[in-house]
């Protein structure tokens, strides 16, 4: 055999290997991110372990467009196993993982010290994870379930003084879990009726601790309890003997995965649109062959996993995904199936488009994230097919095809294994979501019929409405900055929290836009927030939903914030342009507005606005604006 | 387990560290890049690759990484 043969790795696993090998981790790390994304226990376990040997910096040196994600670890037993498995989930999105592990044992005073290095880490988000041996460590030998019980009582207490400090400390977010109750020590207890107690008592405090979050809107608790109840074991013997880690590697691994989905979601990553291809996916059957009579979607063995589907779509339909259909169809059968079909429980109305034709699949997804006004990678996209799964990841890399196995009755849990569309949380906006995107799509073939956009425009009859944020709103708004991508100046997101602390603040104009038409409310659909220092009204960012800009509607906010800076006295306006890969649509926004460049650098624009000439509102929108806050 | 070579092969694949041979005797302070976690990485590995269980303590109170070729070669 001659010495330079080269063999293409079998798998994603090799591959890696092959790159750490070659001490290639951090100079392939795009390439790395599509390697590790359909990896699963074992394969990823190892991918965290020698990903978490490449830092960072390194990564972030190699390719300075990727942005590293800080986490701060701590908790009351040995907590170091949860970074490889994290650094792993997160890689999968290609987000470095910059980690602080606290010193063993160090939550109570890492958390509570203002000075602590947890704090000083800047975390986006902090973890304190918690195991039942922060229980047991302190219950006497022997202990009764009452004993559990003041243990409890007082670490409740204990965490909750330590959310408020990380409250006032840290602009990130703090992650709590619920404890799973290992039989080790339920077992220790031998009659029934005692261990049913300290069973209620564990719950109890489980339940407390899933409180604490109504109260403290920084405060996520992840419930372990689903995912233990999947079959993954919470305690290692060994592991939690020789080496105080806890929780197992396979449950660590399984809260990595929750914990790189609520990452996505406060990086403003939450995909909003499920495409199902429709036979043998949303159905079971070809109906092209099979008719409308011969396919499954109730009843049959096969019938009920497609019907799970059905279900599960319309439910996360009712939270605000867009659910759209593509499918290698005869349009006329596929809306009668939609139509007619006794047994279905999804009908057209339950999709924002479904789209039925004989054209390659990428290009029916490309057309609808343009219509949608919507990234490619806001897309999921399922097909029991290999091949169109395998073709719609090669034309649209930036659409997540989810990974199905074989049987129908496996699919919803490949759908949902990965959270993608995760949120914070839900507003009222997010369940009327489908119905807005359907207008919107109606107003656009209305479109086509005019001869002037002017004319398109004025017959909209569009009304909008610029005020200050009222507290019921915050929610919302924080979720404006975390999923506009598009329209928006300086891609800053907010929380709730930090939405409040500029509200509450005198020197903040922090206004909400709301616009309607003719064909219904789009509901809060945009952002100013601004603040004065002396005489100049410095706009911090500025940002609109892209459903509904390229209406006057920015223009209109736009006009009547200057217009208020006269008022108030002030003598200039400032703004920020920071360009991202996705905000290049607002690139000419301020300039177009008369803004000139006060000062220039490759991560920002700054612009001013003198308010010598300041436009007037589009004749076809209605403005109605107030910049009083209205006393609480 | 069969020789020094495949051990270090494997701490490489494994913990994603690359040593040399003249590092298993070293003292575990001594070897650049290790970290006690990587132990029970190790552990895990191995008792993969031998089908074996491996004394956990035993290998917790290795000095350096040749005590543990000792106690997976003879396991």
């Amino acid at each position: 055999m001659t010495g330079s043969v080269t063999t293409a790795p079998a798998s994603a696993d090799a591959e890696l290997l092959e790159l750490h090998r070659r001490g290639r981790l951090a100079a392939d790390y795009p390439r790395v991110r599509a390697l590790v994304h359909d990896l699963t226990g074992l394969e990823l376990a190892r991918a965290g372990q020698l990903l978490s040997r490449v830092s960072a910096d390194e990564i972030a040196a190699a390719h300075p467009g990727t942005t590293a994600v800080t986490v701060a670890i701590t908790g009351h037993s040995t907590v170091t196993g949860l970074v490889a498995p994290l650094t792993a989930e997160l890689a999968r999105y290609g987000w470095p993982l910059r980690p602080y592990v606290a010193d063993f044992d160090g939550y109570v005073f890492e958390l509570s010290d203002p000075g602590s290095g947890l704090y000083r880490a800047g975390a986006a988000l902090t973890v304190c994870l918690l195991d039942p041996t922060i229980v047991f460590d302190e219950v006497p030998t022997p202990w009764q379930p009452d004993d559990v019980e003041s243990v409890l009582a007082g670490k409740l207490a204990l965490l909750e003084r330590l959310v408020a400090a990380f409250e006032r400390q840290s602009a990130g977010t703090l992650v709590l879990n619920t404890m799973p109750l290992p039989r080790l020590y339920t077992a220790q207890i031998v009659d029934y009726r005692s261990r049913a107690r300290l069973g209620r008592i564990w719950r109890a405090a489980n339940i407390a601790l899933l409180e604490l979050a109504e109260r403290h809107p920084a405060l996520t608790v992840v419930d372990l309890d689903p995912l233990v109840a999947e079959g993954v074991a919470a305690r290692d013997p060994r592991l939690a003997v020789y080496t105080k880690s806890q929780l197992s590697p396979d449950l660590l691994a399984a809260y990595a995965r929750e914990l790189g989905h609520l990452v996505r979601a406060t990086r403003g990553r939450t995909k909003k649109c499920l495409v199902l291809d429709l036979d043998n996916t949303v159905w079971g059957g070809i109906v092209g062959d099979d008719g409308i009579d011969g396919i499954e979607v109730a009843e049959t063995y096969r019938g009920e996993a497609f019907r799970a589907i059905q279900k599960a779509a319309k439910q996360l339909g009712h939270q605000g995904v867009l659910i759209a259909a593509v499918s290698k169809n005869e349009p006329e059968t596929v809306r009668r199936v939609l139509a007619e079909h006794p047994e279905m429980t999804l009908r057209e109305q339950d999709f924002v488009r479904v789209i039925a034709n004989w054209g390659p699949k990428h290009d029916n997804i490309a057309a609808l994230a343009q219509d949608l006004n919507l990234g490619l990678d806001s897309f999921v996209f399922v097909d029991d097919s290999p091949y169109e799964r395998a073709l719609v990841g090669r034309e649209l890399p930036d659409v997540t095809v989810v990974p199905l196995r074989t049987d129908p009755a496996t699919y919803l849990p490949c759908i949902l294994a990965d959270g993608w569309f995760d949120a914070r949380a839900l507003t009222d906006e997010d369940r009327q979501r489908s119905a807005m995107y359907r207008g919107d799509l109606a107003r656009r073939e209305i479109r086509a019929n005019f001869s002037s956009i002017d004319d398109y425009l004025a017959d909209l009859a569009i009304v909008v409405e610029l005020a200050p944020v009222a507290p019921g709103q915050y929610e919302r708004l924080s979720q404006t900055t975390l999923r506009t991508n598009q329209f928006n100046l300086t891609t800053e997101r907010l929380q709730p929290a930090d939405i409040q602390t500029r509200a509450e603040d005198p020197a903040h104009l922090v206004l909400a836009v709301r616009s309607r038409d003719r064909f219904g409310d789009n509901g809060l659909v945009g952002a100013v927030l601004a603040r004065r220092e002396d005489d100049r009204l410095v706009i911090d960012n500025m940002l609109l939903s892209c459903r509904v800009f390229s209406r006057g509607i920015e223009e209109s906010c736009l006009s009547a914030l200057l217009g208020h800076a006269v008022t108030t006295g002030m003598n200039e306006v400032t703004a920020s342009f920071r360009p991202t890969a996705k905000n290049g649509k607002v690139r000419a926004f301020l300039p177009d507005n008369g803004f000139t460049v006060a000062a220039e650098s490759p991560e920002a624009t700054v612009y001013r606005h003198d308010l010598a000439v300041i436009a007037d509102v589009p004749p076809y929108i209605d403005l109605h604006a107030s910049f009083e806050r209205v006393a609480p | 387990m069969t020789s020094i070579e495949q051990f270090l092969s494997l701490i490489h694949t494994e913990v994603g560290l690359e040593l040399a041979v003249e590092d298993i005797d070293r003292g575990f302070d001594q070897v650049a890049g290790w970290d006690s976690l990587h132990l029970l990485t190790l552990i895990t590995a191995l008792e993969e690759t031998t089908g074996q269980q491996i004394s956990m303590p035993d290998v917790l109170q290795a000095t350096k990484l040749a005590d543990i070729y000792g106690l997976a070669a003879i396991s």
